[in-house]
């Protein structure tokens, strides 16, 4: 099977679906180091797509390329039909379609819970402060956490705190969220409670794009799954054909580490 | 999937008001443009008014006699104006030095009673820095020059030890140690004996590593010294023809043609710039040919060539004095430099003077030839002493304070005893801490020796204040102190960085 | 803890951070021969030493009493010219302004006390070994000072033949300071008996809080003013100079304003409180905040220098154009919030900010008259168009933008006309205010200007844009590479000569740029530290939520540096107070100014320099003391410390 067919069999539950995110030839550089090289891909709308490889392999790199938090200098790439170039105008419009959720969290540990939330929906899409926190304490509602809106970050748990970040970005309506391994810095105990509401957010029908470890759940909710190493994207494939049976060496080799 | 991807390859540039890279870049123009636009303006209008009010602003006042006295410094009665403003440096320079190491000394050991663990000497020390830090320092210095004013006249017999040691509502006086003609030559001889010293010192420490026997290498490089000290005593004469090098150097340098060295100048200027680019693009090199260039980095070039080629129509066109400058006084500290070392000067190094109290008119007064210090020199000296110890002492106590208990209890885990565990183990650590503020209070107190205009010791603050109250000229006076305290600025973060790097290279 | 029921959110963030931190724990107290065995005596060197420090401390103190209470003392010259100190010149006649003003901080004080408060407690055994060691340190004062001349019957000190002078026995100066005896005697047997009273565990932990500490203290000090007589002194208008008249008491003068001062003070603090746990609190912070904005502007101009409003003027000019100012940008700015408003409002914007640059370039040329007060106007406006976009949205926000606009307004307009009119106070000095008043106003003045100047050092200090880096840096550097004497001679000097012809400074206007630039410089080094505390992940969480740069920089990236840098800022304000000092040098009537030259030149106290000195040091002190230790205490309940 190679890496056209499993695009296929994917692309047969999604064939009817736009384009959500389309990256063409991808470059990106560090001074004299090449973090990606020439990136091809395309998400549909509603995917999950699940990103993996060794350390290093410029997942974060890339994730960060698609809004613009790092700038990639070869290749395009479109989001929404919007092109990622230095127009300001499109990188407003994509920052605010395209929800992101870190490692760390990076919640705001002057601001209270409800107000990280409703931060962005008050000051970027204008919206009235009691519409906005409506909606902040139905998505509260929804991570599992109505009861900690009041509350400073610093005084929730690491899953707390990441469920929180989550709201915040689902908080701008995003129609793109973007993982960079949410559940990494987590105890075990708590990434339970984060893959929960990030499973049920997939059920959702939003588009998803997760750098992540977590194989299990790369399993159980992902469309594909794609398998960087060395700035490039290696294999591509259902999670039925990923695990199975593996095409590339480097694929099985990374593989045998991690289960 | 090659199916998949989007038809548009080809970029479109949106435009110009939108486009980050030059909204970015634009702005950052606009406002140099403006900065220096705004001082263009102010520097015209200053100008103008200057001229309006027939005070033009140039340096002459230098090299013509000011007419003034100084209260205090090698040459109380300078016969230039940039003799007295000279006076006036070497006299902050002398407060800021001795001000600093007695400063350092006092806050060291304040700072270290403060961590005692004897409760009296612990109160003591936090009297000590907070009355201290919490009264403004021009506050002190007044209170003690109104202190010292009030001691007893100076008469012929004051004490305590006549003919060595005076002190009195004038001052202090007490014997000086000055150079004397021979001086620069024996320099010479000593600079010859501290290289000499320092390859012993590496032979000795190389020695010592391998038979591992204790050879003293600083003591001997130490004794070394002083060995060539004292031959140099006697021999340093021979070394007078130094002075002719330095008297051919100077009629070389004055034959330079000017025309050539302005263009050196300029040629340098776009050679830099040249340079910068060519660094610049090889750091952008991959293995795999060069990387791609960010609009940034188009612009950053851009800016290094436009600034590059400004330069040298700067040197070129607008000031071609420069070069004549340059080569005169090049050739004039060539010149100095070989009288200094003259052939011919054979007396001894260093001479002492010791005091004496002479009486030309009504009044009896300290004569030239002992080490005085005014009152204003004693009220400026212990105001910024103390104030800045109080400082000081707080830098070491939050030093040691930051060196955590675990490092103590490691080492002596590791059977070090405590004098070692100190040296090798706190101390590098606690001074990479404490160095960078230390720095910033050596700068602090050099700066505020400059109190000294409201107690009349004459260091380059009150002597400008004097100079352009005589000849008007304000701005040149004050760009002069400028310049000079951004020199000590400068040479204190040099000196404070440098050890700070090799801080870390001990630390390592 | 005292109010620990009231919870407003800042408090919850400050024990946020204060988690996992507890109060900081008692030493165990040990029995007196144990405690001097285990501090002072521990060993052969430490005893030593404890004996050098003490004849060192004894030495001092006899060195300071003596010199205090020395028969050359001339403390008549302090108590004849505090008036002078205080305020310089000010007509006596009018000084009800001076206590109006004075009353209006102190009131905004407490109402901030109030509202902020959370003090904390001190426990009852911490007071008692205060007041044991003053009572303890006050018999040792007693005991050091060496014993008084003694005056023969004309008043005069006696000389014994050799020309020393004759001193009263040991034992009849001990007798003479019976009072001090007793004050002494007094503290440490209150002090013991408190602290045998709360010594058993049970009650060991007791606490009063510190604002009643705060308030006993003060109102004791104010009682003091009623019952000792402090000294006296008159100033003598016709031959304009002070001098000593009996009768007429410094505590005569000043004990009725001092006692509403303090009335004036718990009131507000009352209010503050019961604000505290209301629903207005949000309202009454707010204002008492813009209050201490404007007040130091308003006192100073309006209350003190009393302007002869010309009614005529105002309502054909002043008014009108306040009006015009406050309704037509307020409808300008609610249609620039319009949700449908696009590219325009940024055009608006922009013509509006170029046209008031503009407006301020042709004033230095003089190419066409225009009221000052416009041209500040047309600039506010254009800055409040520039921040427009982000009103957009609900009616509630853009009402906010313009009733803001509408505020500003009002009071600038009420400014710029109460300080172009001239005063009705006649001054008998060229300078309106001088002594304290001075120096406080001076740094008050520079601590609100150069602080928005500094903050944005900082971030252009620590910004992507190259060049602006590069001219912040050059900026901060070069002028924290010089001494503030140097920047206040060049100010004052050389500013006239900047100035195009027609355009004048006053020397203390000068004076203050100079001095604000500077203080800017440094403060932007404080800012800096905290902003390079923020991690990246902020920034970029804040970018990935889509946040503008202004918005990130406001909402999520200065709150947090300014709160890291809060000990910083502290430590310049203190040296900003206290580098005020040097107007003293370059020719204005600081206190200091008054205390070194002012009095000295008096006739009736000819050369008498250091009394007044040793005050202006107290005051000074007093002043910086109390900012920095309420600044540890605020650094160790935000946590700041632990870092
Ligand atoms: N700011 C940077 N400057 C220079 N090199 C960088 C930078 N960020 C990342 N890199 C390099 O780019 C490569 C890819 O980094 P990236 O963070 O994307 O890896 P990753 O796949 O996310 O790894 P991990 O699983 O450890 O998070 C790495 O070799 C890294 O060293
Ligand atoms: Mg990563």
């Amino acid at each position: 099977m190679s890496i056209d067919d499993a695009t296929t069999a994917a692309n047969d539950r999604l064939a009817d679906r736009d384009d959500m995110i389309v990256c063409v030839d991808v470059d990106k550089f560090y001074g004299d180091f090449q973090a990606l090289k020439g990136v091809t891909a395309t998400i549909k709308e509603g995917e999950v797509a699940v990103v993996c490889g060794p350390s290093g392999s410029g997942k974060s790199t890339w994730i960060r390329c698609i809004n613009r938090l790092e700038v990639h200098q070869g290749g395009d790439i479109v989001v929404d039909g919007i092109e990622l170039t230095n127009d300001l105008r499109n990188i407003e419009k994509i920052r605010s379609e395209v929800g992101m959720v870190f490692q760390q969290f990076n919640l705001f540990p002057h601001l209270t819970v409800l107000d990280n939330i409703t931060l962005a929906p008050i000051w970027v899409r204008k919206k009235p402060r009691a519409e906005a926190e409506g909606m902040a304490r139905a998505l509260l509602d929804r991570v599992g956490i109505p009861e900690q809106a009041e509350k400073f970050p610093g005084q929730l748990s690491g899953g707390q705190q990441q469920r929180v970040a989550i709201a915040r970005s689902l908080a701008m309506e995003p129609r793109v969220m973007l993982f960079d391994e949410p559940t990494s810095a987590l105890d075990p105990e708590m990434i339970k409670e984060v893959l929960d509401v990030m499973k049920e957010l997939a059920r959702s029908g939003i588009t998803m794009m997760v750098v992540t470890h977590e194989m299990g759940f790369a399993r159980e909710v992902a469309d594909r799954i794609m398998f960087m190493e060395g700035g490039e994207i290696v294999e591509v494939g259902t999670p039925e054909h990923f695990f199975t049976n593996p095409t590339e060496d480097r694929t099985k080799l990374f593989l045998s580490q991690i289960l | 999937m090659a199916s998949t991807a989007p038809a548009s390859t080809h970029h479109e540039r949106p435009p110009l008001y939108r486009d980050v890279t030059v909204v970015k870049w634009v702005v950052q123009i606009i406002a140099l443009l403006l900065t220096l636009g705004a001082l263009w303006f102010l520097a015209n209008q200053a100008g103008d008014n200057l001229k309006a009010s027939n005070v033009p602003t140039d340096y002459d006042f230098l090299s013509v006699n000011p007419g003034i006295d100084l209260s205090s410094g090698i040459d109380t009665d300078p016969d230039t104006g940039g003799r007295a403003l000279w006076v006036g440096m070497v006299n902050t320079l002398r407060m800021a030095i001795a001000g600093i190491l007695v400063a350092t000394v006092i806050g060291v050991l304040i700072g270290l009673s403060r961590l005692s663990n004897n409760w009296l000497l612990k109160k003591l020390g936090t009297v000590f820095v907070e009355t201290l830090r919490n009264v403004p320092l021009l506050v002190q210095i007044l209170f003690y020059g109104a202190v010292f004013a009030s001691l007893d006249r100076v008469s012929l017999d004051v004490g305590p030890v006549n003919g060595w040691f005076h002190v009195s509502n004038k001052g202090l006086s007490m014997p000086r140690v000055h150079i004397a003609d021979g001086f620069y030559q024996w320099m010479i001889v000593i600079g010859i004996g501290l290289f000499a010293a320092n390859l012993l010192r590496k032979r000795r420490i190389a020695q010592q590593d391998l038979s591992g026997e204790e050879t003293y290498p600083i003591l001997s490089a130490f004794g070394l010294v002083v060995i060539f000290g004292a031959l140099g005593w006697f021999i340093h004469p021979i070394f007078g023809f130094v002075g002719n090098i330095f008297d051919g150097l100077s009629s070389v340098v004055s034959a330079v043609p000017e025309g050539a060295l302005q263009i050196l100048v300029a040629l340098l200027s776009v050679g830099t710039s040249v340079y910068w680019i060519r660094g610049f693009l090889n750091s952008r090199r991959t293995p795999a040919g060069l990387a791609k260039l960010t609009d940034d980095d188009y612009f950053r070039m851009i800016f290094a060539g436009v600034g590059g080629v400004l330069g040298a129509v700067f040197f070129l066109v607008l000031w071609p004095g420069l070069s004549s400058w340059m080569i005169n006084s090049g050739s004039d500290l060539f010149e100095v430099l070989g009288n200094k070392f003259g052939n011919g000067r054979s007396g001894r190094p260093v001479d002492v003077a010791l005091p004496d109290i002479v009486q030309v008119g009504k009044f009896p007064n300290y004569g030239p030839s002992g080490l005085n210090f005014s009152i204003g020199f004693a009220a400026v000296f212990f105001g910024v002493v103390f104030y800045t110890s109080a400082f000081i002492a707080e830098i070491v106590r939050g030093g040691i304070l930051a060196v955590p208990k675990g490092q103590t209890e490691a080492a002596a885990a590791l059977g070090l005893r405590r004098s070692t565990a100190l040296r090798r183990v706190i101390i590098p650590q606690a001074a990479r801490v404490m160095l960078p503020p230390l720095g910033n209070q050596y700068l602090n107190l050099t700066k505020n020796t400059s109190l000294a205009i409201a107690v009349g010791y004459s260091d380059i603050v009150q002597v400008g204040q004097t100079v352009y109250n005589q000849t008007g000229k304000t701005l040149p006076v004050v760009s002069i102190w400028m310049f000079f305290y951004l020199s000590c600025s400068l040479s204190i973060s040099v000196i404070v960085n440098f050890f700070n790097v090799r801080m870390r290279i001990v630390e390592r | 803890m005292q109010d620990a029921n009231q919870v407003s959110a800042s408090e919850e963030f400050q024990r946020g951070l204060e988690e996992g931190q507890g109060s900081p724990h008692e030493a165990p107290s040990l029995p007196v021969g144990q405690w001097l065995r285990k501090n002072l005596f521990s060993n052969w060197a430490n005893g030593i030493l404890t004996l050098l420090g003490a004849l060192a401390a004894v030495v001092a103190l006899r060195g300071v009493l003596n010199f205090v209470f020395s028969e050359n003392r001339q403390w008549d010259a302090v108590r004849t010219n505090l008036r002078a100190l205080m305020t310089l010149s000010y007509p006596e006649s009018q000084y009800i302004r001076v206590w109006v003003a004075l009353g209006f901080v102190v009131g905004l004080a407490g109402l901030s006390a109030g509202i902020w408060a959370n003090w904390g407690g001190v426990s009852v055994r911490r007071i008692s070994t205060w007041l044991m060691g003053t009572g303890a340190l006050l018999a040792l004062c007693v005991i050091v000072r060496e014993p008084s001349v003694i005056l023969g019957s004309d008043g005069k000190v006696i000389r014994t033949v050799d020309g020393s002078l004759r001193r009263e026995s040991f034992m009849d100066a001990m007798a003479d300071r019976s009072t001090w005896w007793l004050a002494a005697v007094l503290l440490l047997a209150v002090g013991a008996a408190l602290w045998s009273r709360f010594s058993d565990p049970a009650r060991r932990r007791i606490e009063v809080s510190v604002t009643s500490v705060v308030f006993v203290g003060l109102g004791l000090a104010i009682l003091s003013l009623w019952i000792a007589p402090y000294g006296h002194y008159a100033y003598i208008s016709a031959t304009k100079s002070y001098v000593a008249e009996s009768g007429r008491t410094v505590a005569f003068s000043t004990k009725m304003p001092w006692t509403v001062m303090l009335i004036l003070l718990s009131g507000f603090f009352f209010v503050g409180r019961f604000f505290q746990r209301g629903r207005y609190l949000g309202l009454v912070k707010g204002s008492s905040n813009v209050l201490w904005l404007i007040s130091p502007l308003t006192l100073f101009w309006v209350v003190l220098r009393d302007p002869a409003l010309d009614y005529g003027h105002v309502i054909s000019t002043d008014l009108p154009m306040g009006l015009a100012f406050g309704l037509l940008g307020g409808a300008l700015l609610w249609g620039l919030t319009r949700s449908d408003i696009g590219e325009a409002g940024r055009i608006t914007a922009t013509v509006l900010l170029v046209f008031a640059v503009f407006n301020w370039v042709a004033a230095f040329f003089g190419w066409y008259p225009m009221l000052q007060k416009a041209r500040i106007s047309f600039l506010l406006l254009a800055l409040a168009a520039l921040l427009a976009p982000n009103f957009i949205g609900e009616v509630a926000k853009r009402r906010q933008l313009v009733l803001g606009w509408v505020g500003v307004t009002a009071l600038v307009h009420y400014l710029a006309t109460m300080i172009n009119t001239p005063s009705t106070v006649e001054l008998q000095s060229t300078e309106f205010l001088g002594g304290l008043g001075l120096t406080l106003f001076v740094a008050l003045i520079v601590v609100l200007l150069s602080f928005p100047l500094g903050v944005l050092l900082a971030l252009g200090r620590t910004s992507k844009f190259p060049i602006f880096r590069m001219l912040s840096t050059s900026y901060i550097e070069v002028i924290r590479g010089v001494p503030l004497i140097s920047v206040l001679i060049f100010f004052s000097v050389m500013v006239p000569l900047f100035l195009p012809d027609g355009m004048e400074l006053a020397e203390l206007a000068a004076v203050l740029t100079g001095y604000t630039l500077f203080s800017a410089a440094y403060l932007a080094e404080n800012v800096r530290g905290g902003l390079q505390s923020i991690t990246k992940g902020q920034y970029e969480a804040a970018d990935a939520i889509g946040l503008t740069s202004a918005q990130r920089t406001g909402f999520i990236v200065l709150p947090q540096a300014l709160t890291v840098s809060i000990p910083q800022l502290v430590g310049q304000v203190i040296s900003t107070f206290k580098e005020t000092s040097l107007l003293a040098i370059i020719g204005l009537f600081d206190f200091l100014r008054v205390a070194n030259s002012v009095i000295p030149a008096q006739s009736e106290f000819m050369g008498v320099k250091r009394e007044g000195i040793l005050l202006v040091a107290m005051i000074y002190f007093f002043f910086n003391f109390t900012i920095s230790k309420y600044s540890q205490r605020l650094e160790r309940r935000v946590g700041l410390g632990e870092r």
